[in-house]
């Protein structure tokens, strides 16, 4: 362990701070794989799927919210990468298009959630619909948490409080938004694609 | 491996009786906290004996002003409630944070030699979370209809709004959803700090027993607690929601009640192991430090307590035998339940083992953790009946598995954690407490708890149902009313010897004999501390030489005069080349 007795303290921190994060992402993850359970579990049991009657979901606007997801992870950890080096206002610009991408994201997947609503597929409309809209729901709570974060984040980075020598926040920040972004990847697989 | 800086004590009142980041005080905060609900959970435990000896008569003392409206008997719909929350309380809110809130905070840090956990501010947020989840069940016996009555399983459709349309019942079960939150952020302390925290030399396989036990709970935690979390979200929609996920049948819904059933138990499996697994640690240790010998095979215990926390994932469906499961997956389920039983056996085998020619000092704590192996040996050898789908079949839904899983995870968990408890409150409180209530205590405890459950598994081998609010109320059950009545003369004994350990440990914090550093003479690192340790507790990180079973070692007998060597000390002759290398922190 000769590696870490010579890192610089704030860098054992932030491997400390990432060696928590990734288990209590793990923990996380295992909620959504209670979900994915239930879904795989409904679907499994079901005489057909989608049931007979139900709205077919649409694939477009979920396929560009992937795209705009993805995006927004990417230049996220770019914008991560320009802190390391020092230069906090690409970091800053960076996070401001997260954000925006973040935002953009929310504001389809409500679009989708009304016109899947007004197709005529409802919270109670039998397992479907609640499956349907108890995944995507929590994931979408997900992404506005994430959203919150991500601004106290750009606020206290305006307030001058991360620099190449604090990254610790920003990283954790970063991995639990590669974390919702590879949710909802899986879920768009799931639900939307098979 | 990271060290730790020093942090100066905080002076505020608040940052440091209330809001601690100590993980010290906060193992203290969740010890009184489980100790409490102890006492709650075991009180409901009276009732529900009260209710198997005298069904339909009043319950003495307290039964006018708990129950008005039926005069002080007990009712069916509060019969349901207190064996729910008896039930609920004892796991998520009395074992748990005693368990692994108060000695997996309160030891894992000192054992492996660290001077806090890795995120204190986290500890104390899980702590806080706790006592909110605490709080919201106290106030669920308050609400109109009362508090939750779906048994401690909480199975739809009974547990829906069509089965229990009370607002205690969600209150309940959003309890136990914020009691994971606080878990999971347990846990995860407990997982990083000994992945990052542990001293210069404190290997995996120098690890006490304890942290092994603690640490694979913690693990087990992170990765079960959130699926019953799962479960739990979709109850809460199907109530709050109007979601159709569990209401099915004549609750006019197309929902699936067995899915509620397989989350529960993939969590349920794993926790029943999340109880023992610290158990197990302790009790390894204990049987080592008073039996005065070097653990038996440490390294097979290691293995095995892994092989359990891997195995405890994969055979939940030996509890859903009867939900109608493809029998070939049932064959599955059940194979692998049973090869749970060759690492518990390399368990147990090594306890006696280690017991075996040892220079035996019995101690309370030596007492309580035999003890623990004659239950925890009657629970795991019954257990095999009901992993065995033939026997389950008729064994299922009956006192026997009452019985069974009342030796395993509430007589052997609790008696480990008495023996935790007697163990190290000398160097929590800095108190010795008295020996011989101890022992008064220990002996009622284990004859008692083997009468109880041994009665209800006898009774449930004859046939006798659980839940039923009049245990009588088929004629072939009604020769087993003497029989259940012994049980509850018992159960009611048991209660009244917790009198004894509840005078001892308050007379002991206010007036006890003062502790020593060391007074059992071991040798992992917590006791080459002052007791109670300091605030940062080492002042100089420990360098770990030695494994934590340092016991009967011929050369420090001949050197030193004793039989125990800590795990940090040099032998008087090997330190001349030592020393250079290990500045300071050697214990005594």
């Amino acid at each position: 362990m000769s590696t870490i007795a010579t890192l610089r303290p704030h860098q054992r921190e932030e491997q400390t701070a990432s060696v928590g994060m990734v288990v209590f992402l793990a923990s996380w993850a295992m909620m959504f794989a209670g979900l994915f359970f239930s879904y795989g579990f409904v679907r499994s049991r079901a005489g057909a799927w989608p049931p007979p009657g139900i709205p077919v979901l649409p694939i477009a606007l979920p396929a560009l919210n992937t795209a705009v997801m993805l995006g927004s992870s990417l230049i996220f950890s770019l914008g991560l990468r320009e802190l390391r080096r020092g230069n906090v206002r690409a970091f800053q610009r960076a996070l401001s298009v997260t954000i925006v991408l973040g935002l953009v994201f929310l504001a389809l997947q409500i679009y989708v959630w009304q016109s899947v609503s007004q197709a005529g597929l409802h919270l109670n409309t039998g397992l479907y619909g609640s499956v349907f809209y108890c995944l995507t729901a929590f994931h979408a709570l997900h992404v506005a948490v994430g959203l919150v974060i991500l601004m106290v984040v750009l606020a206290r980075s305006l307030l001058g409080k991360y620099s190449e020598h604090n990254t610790i926040s920003v990283r954790l920040c970063t991995m639990f938004w590669h974390f919702v972004d590879v949710v909802w990847i899986l879920m768009f697989v799931t639900i939307y694609l098979m | 491996m990271e060290l730790q800086a020093i942090h100066k004590e905080p002076t505020s009142f608040l940052k440091r009786y209330v809001f601690s980041e100590d993980h010290k005080y906060i193992a203290k905060q969740f010890l009184w906290a489980g100790l409490l609900f102890l006492a709650f959970g075991g009180i409901l435990a009276m009732a529900i004996r009260w209710q198997w000896a005298y069904p339909g008569q009043e319950v003495p003392a307290v039964g006018k002003l708990l129950l008005p409206r039926s005069g002080g008997v007990i009712t069916p719909a509060a019969y349901q409630s207190i064996f729910t929350m008896h039930g609920l309380i004892m796991i998520f809110f009395a074992i748990t944070p005693i368990l692994i809130g108060a000695f997996g905070n309160y030891t894992i840090p000192l054992m492996i030699g660290a001077r806090d956990m890795a995120f204190p501010k986290l500890n104390m947020l899980s702590f806080w979370f706790f006592v909110v989840s605490q709080v919201m069940v106290l106030a669920s016996f308050g609400v109109q209809l009362g508090t939750a009555g779906a048994g401690w399983t909480t199975y739809p459709p009974l547990s829906t709004n069509v089965g229990t349309p009370g607002h205690g019942q969600t209150l309940v079960v959003a309890a136990v959803f914020v009691t994971g939150v606080a878990t999971i952020m347990g846990s995860v302390n407990y997982v990083t700090t000994v992945i990052r925290f542990r001293a210069p030399g404190m290997t995996y396989m120098r690890m006490p027993l304890t942290v092994w036990g603690l640490w694979l709970t913690a693990i087990l935690n992170v990765l079960f607690v959130p699926v019953l979390g799962s479960a739990a979200l979709l109850l809460l929609m199907d109530r709050m929601m109007g979601t159709q996920f569990f209401i099915a049948g004549a609750a006019g819904g197309k929902g699936d009640p067995i899915l509620f059933q397989h989350l529960f138990w993939i969590f349920g499996h794993p926790e029943v192991y999340i109880l023992i697994l610290p158990a197990w640690g302790i009790v390894s240790d204990m049987v080592c430090f008073f039996g005065r010998k070097p653990a038996y095979w440490y390294k097979g215990s290691v293995y095995a307590m892994c092989a359990v926390t891997i195995l405890s994932a994969v055979v939940y469906g030996h509890h859903m035998f009867l939900t109608g499961m493809n029998p070939l997956l049932g064959q599955g389920f059940m194979l692998l339940t049973l090869i749970i039983s060759v690492p518990a056996e390399v368990l147990f085998l090594n306890w006696l083992h280690t017991i075996w020619k040892g220079s035996i000092r019995t101690t309370v704590p030596m007492l309580f953790a035999l003890g623990m192996i004659f239950v925890f040996g009657l629970g795991g050898l019954t257990g095999v009946f009901l992993g065995t789908i033939s026997t389950d079949l008729y064994l299922h839904d009956t006192m026997f598995v009452v019985g069974h899983f009342h030796f395993t995870m509430a007589a052997a968990s609790f008696l480990a954690s008495f023996a935790g408890i007697y163990f190290w409150f000398p160097k929590m409180f800095g108190k010795q407490m008295n020996q011989t209530l101890g022992k008064w205590h220990f002996w009622g405890s284990t004859i008692f708890i083997t009468l109880v459950f041994g009665g209800q598994m006898i009774a449930g081998y004859a046939g006798q149902q659980r839940r039923l609010f009049d245990p009588y109320q088929y004629t072939f059950l009604k020769h087993l009313h003497p029989l259940n009545t012994y049980t509850s003369y018992a159960g009611f004994a048991l209660g009244l010897f917790q009198l004894i350990f509840i005078y001892n440990f308050v007379a002991s914090i206010l007036s006890g004999k003062k502790a020593e550093k060391n007074p059992w003479q071991v040798s992992t690192l917590e006791w080459s501390l002052p007791s109670p340790p300091e605030y940062h507790n080492f002042d100089v990180v420990p360098t770990v030489i030695r494994g934590p079973h340092e016991y009967a070692n011929p050369d420090a007998i001949k050197l030193l005069g004793r039989d125990w060597l800590s795990q940090t000390e040099i032998l008087p002759e090997a330190g001349a080349v030592a020393e250079s290398e290990v500045t300071a922190g050697a214990a005594e």
